[in-house]
């Protein structure tokens, strides 16, 4: 790199010039999430294929030609801009779809699989711990969320201890897994998955192969399945599934985007980078690889038990080693550590599939070519993670 | 007065190879100590040993009056002992100031209820941070400060190695190791990193610094003291003028004439 490249970048300049960048980065963010909205809502193969051609073209050209680069930058320089507009069109979405039941059941699912896509991005894409168990942890918070949802637990509580419960039976792998690296932490996560789910199979208590009925979410007792009208509107009972498993998104990313821009995430990149190096400097290798273990699979738990509340059923096949891969999947496919992209990605992963219906088997096929062209064109993934910029946080800028 | 670190009948065996054979090295509070001999005589080795990264097999080591035999690599690290690496260890990824900040993470505040929630505090301790780094940074280079938010491996070798030890000497260390500083330099520019050493060990006359370095005029313009190691064992300790005129470093070296 010549030093003219090095020299002060456009972006630290326009983050000051305020108003009318960030109305360009709004009305790009409303615009992919209004695609995003006629994706999971359009039936005809004809608007399928339009929408899948833009989605193509869109992510082809953001950063070859300028005005995408441009509107890229703006987008990294105006976070807090983004994830208004986000909320604000995620809102507006679940508005327009109200009595859409497969939709929302959609949405729902992405939020929910992306929400469990953060927990593996502190785990992989910062500390560099493999899980490829995703599901296992997903189905346990399932499977607690089965076992206390009739209890008169207040259900907010019963999120809280299946994520406890995920991270606490994700101890049994933590000796293991810090004491491996690479491949061989791969596999022991890959055993302790296939464990998991031979023990839920043969588990008497829990429902053997059958699995069991989970209760469905109830919030300060509003029970979201019995929820068909919001004041004179009709809705699907799959809305207040989709509004809170947003919510729930929206929280695991203030947790991971927190943690990113802090100490926390410089120790962590550190000891996924080099080990030699972080541990020299005085970090505990140890302890920032359980952290995020255990903070992930955390994540991973209260999704999980959301979902489970949501379909109402779970049994030993939700713990499958596929539903895993789909997890790393979506993280890999969306650039690993950027949480916008295991968004994008849930969406070309879990609901592509579902839209291509029409042409029945053939939709595996054009989804593979379409993950093997992402990989191919974009290796690391749709959107790429930045580089942290810690220079916005300090008072009155760092040069 | 004691010296600030203080190795004595220190030893490392792998199976049968005995690495280190009872080193004793003393190095004082400022000084700097030259460490030279011939590949594999164990000037690494003695480094990995001083910063925990190998236990040692025997011997004592004290820092300050502080044990740190056979400790961990972090205790070590948080006791005052920092280095850089023959081979750069930068994660070129990430900006110049995250590699920096690593340098300093062994004293910051890393619980997560402040990296959540409380985040005043974090937030003074990375304005200190920023103003530390790049004052360290504009020492050495001001194309470095400019740029403290951009990626390392953006940075050309030379200033890459500046950003190492400046990553070294962020967090105050007491003991600086410096792995073959000029490793893969140019003449120009193993001259430019010689110039920039010099002017911080004057702004820190505290800090004691032991340089591996096969350039001998870097050893000859930097250090006060040379000692010269051959399969593990100290065969030399000394001046450079007579290090120089030793027969049997000549020998070590070159080879010995029957």
């Amino acid at each position: 790199m010549s030093m003219a490249d090095l020299a002060p970048s456009v972006p630290a300049q326009t983050a000051r010039s305020g108003g009318l960048a960030r109305l360009a980065v709004a009305a790009t963010v409303a615009l992919l999430f209004a695609g995003g909205g006629f994706l999971l809502h359009a039936e005809q193969q004809g608007q399928v294929i339009a929408l899948l051609a833009a989605f193509v073209a869109v992510f082809a050209l953001a950063e070859k030609v300028p005005v995408g680069r441009r509107i890229v930058g703006l987008c990294r320089a105006h976070p807090g801009t983004v994830n208004l507009t986000a909320a604000v069109s995620i809102l507006a979405i679940a508005a327009a779809l109200r009595e859409e039941h497969y939709t929302l059941l959609m949405m729902a699912t992405v939020a929910l699989f992306a929400t469990a896509a953060a927990g593996l991005t502190l785990q992989m894409a910062f500390a560099g711990v493999p899980n490829f168990a995703g599901a296992a942890f997903f189905a346990v918070g399932a499977y607690v969320a089965a076992l206390l949802g009739n209890t008169g637990i207040p259900h907010l509580l019963v999120l809280l201890i299946a994520g406890l419960a995920a991270a606490v039976l994700g101890l049994v792998l933590l000796l293991p897994v810090l004491r491996t690296r690479g491949h061989y932490a791969a596999l022991v996560t890959i055993a302790f998955g296939l464990l998991l789910r031979a023990f839920l199979e043969v588990n008497d208590v829990l429902g053997g192969p059958q699995g069991m009925k989970v209760k469905s979410f109830s919030l300060f007792g509003l029970d979201f399945s019995r929820m068909t009208e919001i004041g004179p509107y009709d809705v699907s009972f799959y809305l207040p599934y989709a509004l809170a498993s947003c919510a729930l998104f929206g929280l695991a990313f203030f947790l991971v985007r927190r943690l990113e821009t802090s100490f926390v995430g410089v120790a962590l990149d550190a000891v996924r980078s080099d080990e030699v190096a972080a541990s020299v400097f005085g970090l505990s290798i140890a302890r920032w690889k359980a952290t995020a273990f255990l903070l992930g699979n955390a994540m991973i738990g209260v999704a999980g038990a959301l979902y489970g509340m949501m379909n109402g059923f779970v049994n030993p096949n939700s713990a499958n080693f596929g539903d895993s891969l789909i997890m790393l999947s979506i993280l890999v496919l969306g650039g690993l550590g950027n949480l916008w992209g295991a968004v994008v990605a849930a969406v070309v992963i879990l609901v592509i599939p579902e839209k291509l219906q029409a042409i029945q088997e053939f939709r595996l096929v054009i989804f593979a070519l379409l993950v093997i062209a992402i990989l191919r064109f974009r290796p690391s993934g749709l959107m790429p993670r930045a580089a942290r910029d810690f220079s916005a946080l300090v008072k009155g800028g760092a040069k | 007065m004691s010296p600030l670190l203080a190795c004595s009948g220190l030893t490392m065996r792998f199976g049968g190879l005995t690495a280190l054979d009872a080193l004793d090295i003393r190095v004082g509070k400022g000084e700097t100590i030259g460490l030279v001999g011939p590949n594999g005589s164990g000037k690494t080795t003695f480094f990995n040993v001083l910063t925990g990264l190998y236990k040692p097999s025997a011997g004592a080591v004290q820092l300050a009056e502080q044990d740190l035999f056979a400790r961990s690599a972090q205790e070590i690290g948080r006791a005052g002992v920092a280095r850089t690496f023959q081979r750069s260890r930068l994660m070129l990824d990430q900006t110049v100031f995250d590699n920096i900040a690593l340098g300093a993470l062994g004293r910051l505040d890393l619980s997560l209820l402040s990296a959540l929630v409380l985040r005043g505090r974090f937030r003074r301790q990375l304005s200190e941070l920023v103003e530390r780094a790049t004052a360290l940074t504009r020492r050495f280079n001001p194309q470095i400060a400019a740029n403290l938010f951009k990626p390392a491996g953006s940075f050309t070798m030379i200033d890459r190695r500046r950003i190492e030890i400046c990553r070294a000497l962020v967090g105050s260390p007491r003991l600086l190791l410096l792995d073959e500083p000029s490793a893969g330099m140019t003449h120009e520019e193993t001259r430019a990193l010689m110039d920039d050493l010099l002017a911080f060990r004057e702004e820190m006359p505290d800090l004691a610094i032991v340089l591996v370095e096969h350039e001998m005029d870097v050893i000859r313009r930097i250090s006060d003291r040379c000692i010269v190691l051959n399969f593990g064992r100290k065969i030399f300790e000394g001046p450079f003028d007579a290090l120089i005129a030793d027969r049997e470093v000549q020998t070590a070296y070159l080879g010995g004439a029957q």
